[in-house]
């Protein structure tokens, strides 16, 4: 039991360490926000995460997913205007799920899409704020029912408004609005990613999972910046076969 | 519960602009009048920045603009070589403020130096990595833009990059094809264009071009397309797209 408490302790050290690690002058957001839910599942036991943040029109994109299935829940949300993130991020509060069948009243379109479409059954969402003003939100997907642990929650909670900080940086801190331009360049990055999983699926027959698998894997043992390294594949300047061999390439970093 | 915001006066002026416009000129050439109407600011320009420093004013509203764009274009830096260059809005309040103008001194000097502009806000008009051009705005003024406006610059920059892209990039399908949102916001478009791209050895507006006259065509959504080629039950070769299955999706 101790060295289990010891072990999660030093998972989570390890991964607000990496966190705050990327808010060096050159980071790249997506990479952030590609961690941050990778640290979710791995830290407070959920089974996807995913991630939405506010356009200019205060729309909600999906900016980061642990997985397809999570991202297809944050576009069933988008799609259907309601769920828990979208209420999450207009109240700028945590909304807890524990079982999704419970609140067909609340979202009717949405769960009946998520029963069409996925089996998560618990999705509880956390704000990604700043002075009150919430950015974008996060949902944690389970599986099976049931609620989250509160200290689970706290530490999703933490990790978020870590996040969120390396998402405004220290411009908008300074003058207080400029939020907008890294958002845009956070969904403009998302887009280029999206283009550079479809070469990769298609040059080495993989699915979009394995595709960004791949790509992250790349970029971290390269220490390379994610966006920069999907630019280059899309704009062909890096050859698809580079990320094509089976094996990872260069140190594992993801999240334990 | 949510609030997505009203659409501004420009983005819905530009959302109005009807499908007769022929070329990136004319269409420079509205969505500039729009932005000089619908906000506080005096002058508008979109200039192109493709590969191999190639420039191109497309269209000033007025010879103020046009010279902010020509001294960029000299002096080789600016907001809005930055702006092309990141990807990245660069909204200047002020132009004598050094903080903001650090990465572009002789830019900001000649401004101060030739002109009464205070201050700037370039806009990238952009695709993934296909950069269409950088919509320029100032204001002798200084100072930022309302939140309103400013909500509204944005929008407008997206969907005028939406109409830019649609214009070369072909036909389009029946009221849907000149702003399909789907273009900036489905995950499977986006994938559907790496992997069509590969599939054809071309660039990712070739690409998009292809699925889009693909659609066109056979009547169908440019997303379920996307979904086919995701699913790999469509494949795109030189000799046109490929059906390799039989079981073509119902849309």
């Amino acid at each position: 039991m101790n060295t289990l408490t010891g072990d999660h302790e030093r998972r989570l050290a390890t991964a607000f360490v990496s966190l705050a690690d990327t808010l060096v002058d050159d980071y790249d957001i997506i990479d952030l926000l590609d961690r941050l839910v990778g640290h979710c599942v791995a830290l407070l036991g959920a089974d996807a995460a995913g991630l939405l943040l506010a356009d200019n029109r205060q729309q909600l994109r999906v900016v980061a997913a642990s997985s397809e299935d999570a991202e297809l829940m944050e576009l069933l949300q988008v799609q259907a205007q309601q769920g828990p993130c979208l209420d999450c991020f207009a109240a700028g509060e945590p909304v807890s799920v524990p079982d999704l069948s419970a609140t067909r009243a609340r979202w009717p379109e949405f769960v009946a899409a998520v029963d069409q479409h996925t089996a998560f059954r618990s999705v509880p969402a956390l704000p990604l704020r700043l002075r009150g003003h919430a950015i974008g939100a996060m949902n944690l997907f389970g599986h099976q029912p049931g609620p989250i642990r509160e200290s689970d929650l706290a530490l999703g909670q933490a990790l978020a408004d870590v996040a969120t900080i390396g998402i405004l940086q220290e411009r908008a801190i300074r003058r207080g609005e400029v939020v907008t331009e890294q958002l845009q360049t956070a969904l403009t990055s998302r887009v280029i990613i999206e283009q550079a999983k479809g070469v990769l699926a298609e040059h080495a027959g993989v699915s979009m999972n394995e595709a960004f698998t791949r790509l992250r894997g790349f970029a971290r043992g390269r220490n390379l910046r994610l966006s920069e390294v999907a630019g280059q594949l899309v704009a062909r300047q890096l050859a698809p076969e580079v990320l094509s061999s089976g094996v990872s390439d260069g140190p594992d970093t993801r999240p334990r | 519960v949510v609030g997505v915001a009203e659409r501004g006066a420009v983005t819905r002026a530009l959302l109005a602009i009807a499908r007769d416009v022929v070329d990136d000129r004319q269409l420079a050439e509205r969505i500039c009048r729009a932005c000089v109407r619908g906000l506080d600011v005096d002058g508008a320009s979109i200039s192109l920045f493709t590969e191999g420093e190639s420039r191109e004013i497309l269209w000033a509203s007025d010879p103020v603009a046009e010279l902010l764009e020509e001294l960029q274009f000299s002096l080789g830096e600016g907001a809005c070589v930055q702006a092309a260059r990141s990807g990245c809005p660069v909204l200047v309040h002020d132009l004598r403020h050094s903080v903001d103008t650090a990465g572009w001194p002789m830019f900001a000097a000649a401004v101060a130096e030739q002109t009464q502009v205070r201050a700037v806000f370039a806009l990238p008009l952009q695709w993934g990595t296909a950069n269409l051009g950088v919509l320029d705005l100032y204001r002798i003024r200084p100072g930022g833009l309302s939140e309103a406006n400013q909500r509204d610059a944005l929008d407008a920059a997206d969907t005028a990059a939406l109409m830019m892209l649609t214009l070369r990039t072909g036909p389009d399908i029946d009221g849907i094809g000149w702003l399909d949102p789907g273009l900036f916001s489905r995950a499977e478009v986006h994938q559907a264009v790496g992997m069509v791209l590969t599939q054809l050895g071309v660039d990712a507006p070739e690409a998009l071009a292809r699925m889009r006259a693909y659609a066109f065509v056979e009547q169908r959504l440019l997303i379920d397309v996307a979904r086919d080629v995701v699913s790999r039950r469509l494949r795109f070769d030189n000799n046109g797209p490929d059906l390799t299955q039989v079981g073509r999706h119902p849309s």
